[in-house]
């Protein structure tokens, strides 16, 4: 209830957009690294440029944005207010950026130090995260599916960063440890433990309510989170003593749940009471496609050996829930994250006297539908890499150069509406000196 | 159960039905249509913020003793909603359509993340401090709420 009190106290503006921000430049870093290392790349997952560039897209791209956007919703969706949320976003924000980096860095050069640098800096920005975001949260009872699963989402990302921490200081070489056992574990937390619960808890509240469709199944969205972290956590224990059978059975179960997720979603969303589609609904329906096939994919692996002798199966995989799945639906909350933070920030800043610019005026639909199509293509010229390396990695690396630079334009020009509109808001207060500002 | 939560939750989902009928009329260019069906979602839209303003949140407000918290916010909340259902009026009259799309883009976002915290927060907690009222309650605020012709959810 303490928490009440204050929940007209939206984070600054600053707090959520650094993230936003700083999510592109890990695209554009993944686009180079890929026409730096060429074909080589998509040799196997396990080569060094696709552990950077995996680790530039989840860590780099995905993460800035979960970690921005629950700052900003959690005091929205829970009522769970972030103590100093700007201070907050710097510290996490400073430790997260030069940490996935050096990760990247660690891939590619091997070098321990920057792996030994990249878990410390990774490790204590989490932590700081995990400290706030849980201490927010543990005060707000667990009435309904999205509170619940963003109490839920919590342990999977410490989990993810823990063993990564771990696996970061094994490959410095400070100890040993079974490294392919515990990336397949380090990969569950963060692919399903820490994004598909998120991303689910997330989908329950947004889609009905964005893009006016019928709710979810209550039974479904009651369960999911639990059940799919109980799971994790059985199929963890069975992997991690190596009950084989079990595991492969915890996995598919795991799997299935998961393309649960993915058409229910597409089954409510085509029945939107929308008149058009919009760039997000596009980025949703996208995302939603590439997570089931990622899973009808990895389910057809774990039952059809003869796949798995083939190295593009879990490249193509890694490409469709990566790219396909989180960059998209991140991509297409942020077109309506940002231009709504940008419209609040100044409507308050306006005290009603000077008015804002509406959404569609922060970015422009058109640049939006633009960049939506680059990441159309660099997303297929991405999958077809993954069968013919030699001929689409550079067209590849080169579009997703082109998308992502699109979007950094984008999210720029909301900043350049924001601050114009900032200065127009000044002369107009300075005039009418009455006003309080904010 | 009747519960404040369930009641006030249905009729922001009849506002957003309201809301979409305008839409499908302004994307298939009946003006005249789109202008009628505003009428509706504009006095839903007002009905609700009068129910809450005249009867559930100074009810609240005697019972809990927070008379500047939540309810402070989401009068000022519904103080911007207002603005942009008088700009989107504005630009239906002028039939201008990337202006009215716009405004009701933000106006949606913005009356869902106000939803969001009533549902989520506030609605819950009348729930708990209103429980001797509440039988008493639910007519008048559906008595508030009727003016406006709702679609069935």
């Amino acid at each position: 209830m303490q928490a009440l009190l204050s929940f007209d106290q939206a984070p600054p503006f600053a707090a959520p957009f650094r993230f936003f921000l700083t999510a592109p430049l890990f695209a554009l870093l993944a686009g180079m690294l890929l026409l730096w290392s060429g074909p080589e790349l998509f040799a196997s997952r396990w080569t060094p440029a696709a552990l950077a560039l995996t680790h530039l897209i989840s860590a780099g791209f995905m993460l800035q944005v979960m970690l921005g956007a629950m700052i900003q919703i959690l005091p929205v969706v829970a009522g769970a207010n972030i103590a100093k949320p700007l201070l907050l976003a710097t510290l996490v924000h400073a430790a997260m950026t030069p940490g996935v980096l050096l990760l990247a860095a660690g891939f590619l050069t091997s070098e321990p130090l920057a792996f030994r640098l990249a878990a410390l800096l990774l490790g204590s920005g989490a932590a700081l995260f995990l400290g706030a975001a849980g201490h927010a949260l543990y005060r707000v009872a667990s009435s309904n599916p999205i509170i619940r699963g963003l109490k839920l989402a919590l342990p999977g990302l410490g989990m993810t960063v823990g063993l990564g921490m771990l696996l970061a200081m094994a490959l410095a070489g400070s100890f040993e440890v079974p490294l392919l056992q515990l990336t397949s574990i380090h990969f569950a937390w963060g692919f399903v433990g820490w994004s598909i619960i998120l991303l689910a808890s997330i989908a329950f509240v947004v889609v009905p309510m964005f893009q006016i469709t019928p709710p979810y199944p209550t039974w479904f969205a009651n369960r999911f989170a639990g059940s799919l972290l109980a799971l994790l956590c059985l199929w963890s224990i069975a992997d991690g003593i190596g009950w084989a059978w079990l595991a492969v059975l915890l996995a598919d179960a795991m799997l299935l749940t998961v393309a649960a997720l993915a058409v229910l979603t597409l089954q409510v969303q085509s029945r939107s009471k929308r008149a058009r589609f919009d760039a997000t609904q596009h980025y949703w329906r996208l995302a939603m496609l590439c997570t089931l096939a990622s899973c009808v994919l990895s389910l057809a692996a774990n039952h059809l050996p003869l796949l798995t002798e083939h190295q593009e199966w879990p490249l193509l995989c890694g490409v469709l829930a990566l790219f396909g799945g989180g960059l998209s639906v991140m991509i297409g909350m942020l077109y309506k994250i940002v231009p709504f933070l940008v419209w609040l920030h100044l409507q308050n800043l306006g005290d009603g006297r000077v008015l804002a610019p509406n959404m569609n005026k922060v970015i422009a639909m058109r640049q939006i539908d633009r960049q939506m199509y680059a990441h159309f293509l660099a997303l297929a010229l991405l999958l077809a890499a993954a069968f013919w390396p030699g001929w689409f990695t550079y067209p590849a690396g080169l579009m997703l150069l082109i998308a992502n630079a699109s979007l950094l334009r984008n999210l720029l020009s909301a900043l350049a509406c924001y601050r114009q509109h900032c200065l127009k808001i000044a002369a107009g207060m300075a005039s009418k000196p009455a006003g309080p500002g904010s | 159960m009747h519960t404040i939560t369930n009641f006030m939750a249905n009729d922001h989902r009849s506002c957003d039905h309201l809301m979409v009928a305008v839409e499908q009329a302004v994307a298939s260019g009946a003006w005249a249509l789109a202008r009628t069906e505003f009428g509706r979602f504009q006095e839903a839209m007002q009905d609700h913020f009068a129910a809450e303003e005249s009867l559930l949140f100074p009810l609240f407000e005697q019972s809990t003793g927070m008379y500047r918290g939540p309810t402070q916010v989401m009068r000022g909340e519904h103080a911007q909603m207002r603005q942009l259902l008088a700009a989107a009026a504005a630009a239906l009259v002028e039939q201008d359509f990337d202006d009215y799309t716009g405004i009701a883009e933000t106006l949606l976002v913005m009356m869902q993340q106000h939803n969001l915290k009533e549902e989520n927060v506030l609605y819950p907690m009348c729930d708990q401090h209103l429980t001797d009222q509440v039988e008493a309650l639910l007519p008048e605020l559906q008595k508030q709420l009727a003016g406006s012709n709702k679609i069935p959810t």
